[in-house]
């Protein structure tokens, strides 16, 4: 824009007639005459040089009347208003001595046209340059809602705003290619990374899986939708597919009947009676775990975090257990626990296409976290009360499960049977007499807390006894005299849950 | 654990042998077939023990919770793996609660307990702040939608109710200063407990505005943990500013007000506050805040919460939740830092193992970390008079950018109804959400 130009300085190099008049005497010839354009900024050195205050400035009545002090915007108006004040002829005269050529100063200090160097030679171009640089920008524009200080840039730009536009895919408008360029470049990111289906399997989900064909086998699925805390996983299918995987529960397999007491368990490995019935759940999960493949079948199954890994000892145990305290109904879930030794590495390792546990040989928490609830709504399918601890585990909060106290009632609850023996195993010979105290007595009926699931899972219990026998006969082995696999069943079951 | 050996009530007689003595180890190590488990059995034990335990101590079976506990202890370790950390947390939690039911003892056990030194605590969750996208997530949100509404705006006053980083508010500076118009006149109070916090974030801030020559004042408020209240009078909001409020996990304290010591509701259900459809417990302490905050008119509040509910009226609801909450947040920080960090274990035990504690040991009015979820802080929100502010997709689009920028790619943001929320995984972890006075 030609206001842009600051630049407009008539000042020109011409050094014809200098007249010594005042300060630095610039003589110019009338305006009339060509003038070379100075550089911006680069004033005739000869030129008056004008400071003026940013008030006056900016000031909008820049011509005052003498007599009264009124203010004008346009000289011109400034002279017809002084007509009016009857001054004498001459004073009405504009003073006809030479025009200096004036500069004007930038009234901002750190500005570079504040310098009288680089004063900017044109009134009105200061004006705007103060305004631009150093004022508040009161013009909008509207399409675009860039900010304007001069009103003639405000005008010229709302000219040209909008007639070209670019657009991105995603429906944003651009009136400039370079951030329209740049705008695309993040936005295509974007939507490649939404298209991406960025569920990362998880071990829960595998075993899940199996669980869930647990649940299909038994239409349990209630507290298994509940515990899947909202997570897709469909993969649980896969897991689900090994058809071997429901050998159906074996009621025989562990030792069902089994005193409480029953100590002579030479080696685990006789355990199970039924070895067939082993071999066939060790079909189930042809899944061999290799050490540490993490695929965390362990915690499939219930105990599978019985100690058993490692071969003989408690997984085989555990396992017997495990299958049957299902009571062959879930037991698939537990079944699959395969803890017996040769199954168990199977298991853990999940052949169908299993994938990879989240976090390689360690299973993330919240994958941990799921199985822990798929297990426990397995074991719901008991006789109830007895795993709604871990079924409200995964239920949602507000479920309020717990309410009812019913959380330890029942022996029932395979996984917490396990968990007890593991838990009486591991306290000591003392702890186990407890709990297993508490054991009997749940079997013997006393509880009051929805004993009767215990009693109807006394079979169960049994089962478990069963197991803790082998537990206890492997920590017999270990050291010996602890023979009581303890269900902390009654403990528990004592407080009231509220 | 405080019981005499074999006097325990709790079961009948044939129990006691259970005396702590019994608990010798056996010849080899005391639970030698534990140390073979694998760590995924492990940790599905832990969950187990863990369960078993709350509710023992939510039935005041202490004596058994002594015993689960010990277990725990036995395979929880802090510098384990994830579930072994979390272990080791939650069951401190529950110690701690234990610990309170003997008030005596638990005052003497704490009383020539040394604090933390502030220095440590404030450079620790600089360091959640820095490490975690999370909260630098929720800030570049919060900062483009107070832009966005202070679009216009000459004066801007803007209240942090839970200032701990300047990084934040030195970002929003740069943000205004480049703003089309320019700059507004910008004015920031902050609320703090510690006033080394303050006084960083006084230097910080006003050194960013001075190079960015911006008209900068910084307000602090020194408020005191225990009384809580923050006077309004001190913020000195003038008529004519624009007023933005943020409060960043600070609303959920004041969600803390006296009720039963199992976690019942406080008595007043239909003390005649307005929002009463809401589920969750009467709390006259937020609503009153809430409305306090109302009649200041801010033209814009963004809130930050944490996306879960651990305000449960039971101890069993809080921890299944928050189990299941924290297992998420350590996941992350076990993709995020190696094992060995020192970090990272000051950042779990500083930050994570606090609100854990505090969540699983306290109650009542001590009881401050109550996480709600979203959709109850929508209601208590509205009910107070706020219209939702939908998140812009700008915003949207620079918190993508940023954690495009991290390596790890857990963590997802997704929009739920114009708010945000950043999950890690399938877990929502945060919520951010822009509300506006209304009427």
């Amino acid at each position: 824009m030609a206001a842009s130009s600051s630049s407009s300085a008539f000042l020109s190099l011409r050094d014809e007639n200098e007249q010594q008049q005042q300060i630095p005497p610039p003589s110019a010839p009338p305006p009339t005459n060509k003038r070379r354009r100075n550089q911006a900024g680069n004033p005739n050195p000869d030129a008056e040089v004008i400071a003026l205050s940013p008030k006056t400035l900016m000031a909008t009545n820049r011509f005052v009347c003498e007599v009264c002090n009124k203010g004008f915007q346009r000289e011109q108006n400034l002279q017809l208003h002084r007509r009016g004040h009857n001054l004498p002829w001459k004073l009405r005269q504009k003073s006809t001595k030479e025009v200096k050529r004036k500069v004007y100063l930038c009234p901002e200090p750190s500005c570079v046209h504040h310098d009288p160097s680089r004063a900017l030679g044109d009134l009105t171009g200061i004006k705007k340059h103060y305004s631009r640089k150093h004022g508040e920008k009161k013009y909008k524009c509207e399409k675009c809602s860039k900010k304007y200080a001069v009103n003639s840039d405000w005008k010229a730009h709302s000219k040209t705003c909008g007639t070209r536009e670019y657009r991105c895919d995603c429906g944003t408008l651009f009136s400039r290619r370079d951030s329209f360029i740049t705008h695309r470049a993040f936005c295509d990111a974007l939507a490649q990374e939404s298209a991406r289906n960025l569920n990362p399997p998880s071990i829960g989900s595998h075993l899940l899986g199996l669980s869930q064909q647990d649940k299909m086998n038994q239409g349990a699925l209630s507290s298994h939708d509940i515990l899947r805390l909202g997570r897709p996983s469909p993969r649980y299918e896969t897991l689900v597919s090994p058809g071997g995987f429901s050998p159906s529960p074996r009621p025989s397999f562990v030792h069902p009947n089994h005193d409480h007491d029953h100590q002579n368990q030479p080696s685990h490995n006789s355990m199970f009676p039924n070895k067939s019935s082993l071999q066939g759940l060790m079909h189930l999960p042809q899944l061999h775990m290799n050490n540490t493949s993490p695929t965390s079948s362990t915690g499939l199954f219930n105990l599978s975090f019985f100690p058993g890994n490692t071969n003989n000892n408690a997984t085989s145990t555990m396992e017997g257990g495990l299958h049957h305290s299902t009571a062959g109904e879930d037991s698939t879930l537990f079944s699959s626990g395969n803890l017996m030794s040769i199954a168990i590495p199977s298991l853990y390792s999940t052949s169908h296409g299993m994938q990879s546990p989240s976090g390689g040989a360690q299973m993330s928490a919240t994958a941990l976290l799921q199985k822990a609830a798929q297990m426990g709504s397995n074991t719901s399918n008991n006789g109830g009360a007895s795993s709604s601890l871990l079924k409200s585990f995964g239920k949602s909060p507000d479920h309020h499960s717990f309410g009812d106290g019913s959380i330890y009632n029942g022996g029932g609850n395979h996984m917490q049977e396990l968990m007890n023996s593991i838990a009486a195993a591991g306290v000591g010979p003392g702890a186990a007499s407890m709990f297993e105290q508490a054991e009997y007595r749940g079997f013997h009926g006393g509880n009051s807390n929805g004993l009767s699931s215990l009693e109807q899972a006394g079979r169960l219990t049994r089962d478990f006894l069963g197991v803790g026998e082998i537990v206890r006969s492997v920590r017999e082995q270990q050291q010996s005299g602890m023979d009581h696999l303890g269900k902390q069943t009654q403990p528990f079951g004592e407080g009231s849950f509220h | 654990m405080f019981q005499e050996d074999g006097s325990s009530s709790v079961t009948s007689s044939p129990l006691q042998n259970f005396p702590m003595t019994s608990l010798s180890p056996a010849p080899t190590a005391p639970h030698p077939w534990l140390k073979e488990l694998k760590p995924e059995e492990r940790g599905l034990y832990l969950i187990h023990l863990l369960l078993n335990c709350s509710s023992l101590v939510a039935a005041g079976n202490l004596e058994s919770a002594n015993i689960a506990l010990d277990q725990i202890s036995g395979l929880a370790s802090p510098q384990g793996d994830t579930m072994q950390r979390i272990a080791a947390y939650f069951s401190e939690a529950l110690a701690d609660r234990i610990l309170r039911s003997w008030p005596g003892v638990y005052k003497a056990f704490n009383s020539t307990r040394v604090p933390a030194a502030a220095a440590e605590e404030i450079a620790t969750r600089r360091m959640f702040f820095e490490l975690l996208p999370f909260m630098k997530v929720a800030s570049v949100i919060s900062n483009q939608a107070i832009v966005e509404a202070m679009e216009g705006e000459k004066v801007v006053h803007l209240i942090d109710l839970n200032a701990a980083e300047p990084v934040q508010w030195r970002a929003l500076i740069q943000d205004l200063s480049a703003r089309p118009e320019g700059p507004p006149h910008l004015r920031i109070t902050a609320v703090h407990h510690r006033r080394e916090v303050l006084d960083q974030m006084a230097h910080a801030l006003s050194d960013t505005a001075e190079n960015l020559d911006i008209p900068f004042q910084f307000n602090p408020i020194l408020i005191d943990m225990k009384v809580e209240k923050l006077d309004f009078e001190k913020l000195r909001v003038k008529t004519g500013e624009a007023l933005a409020v943020i409060s960043v996990m600070h609303l959920h304290t004041h969600l803390a007000c006296e009720d039963d010591p199992r976690g019942g509701r406080s008595s007043s259900n239909d003390s005649g506050s307005s929002s009463s459809p809401l589920s969750s417990p009467q709390s006259p302490g937020v609503e009153s805040f809430l409305n306090a905050i109302w009649g200041l008119s801010p033209k814009i509040m963004v809130v930050t919460e944490h996306e879960s509910d651990h305000n449960g009226r039971h101890l069993m609801e809080r921890l299944s939740e928050s189990l299941h909450f924290y297992a998420a947040l350590f996941d992350c920080m076990e993709s995020t830092l190696p094992r060995a960090s020192l970090e990272r274990q000051r950042m779990e035990k500083m930050v994570l193992g606090e609100e854990i504690k505090n969540i699983i040991a306290c109650e009542g009015t001590e009881r401050r970390e109550r996480h709600e979820k979203l959709e109850k802080w929508s209601q208590r929100l509205e009910g107070a008079g706020f219209a939702g502010v939908p998140l812009s997709y700008y915003a949207m689009l620079q918190a993508k950018r940023l954690l495009q920028g991290y390596k790890c790619d857990g963590y997802k943001i997704r929009d739920e109804n114009g708010s945000v929320v950043i999950c890690w995984q399938d877990r929502p972890i945060y919520s951010v959400s822009a509300w506006r006075f209304r009427r």
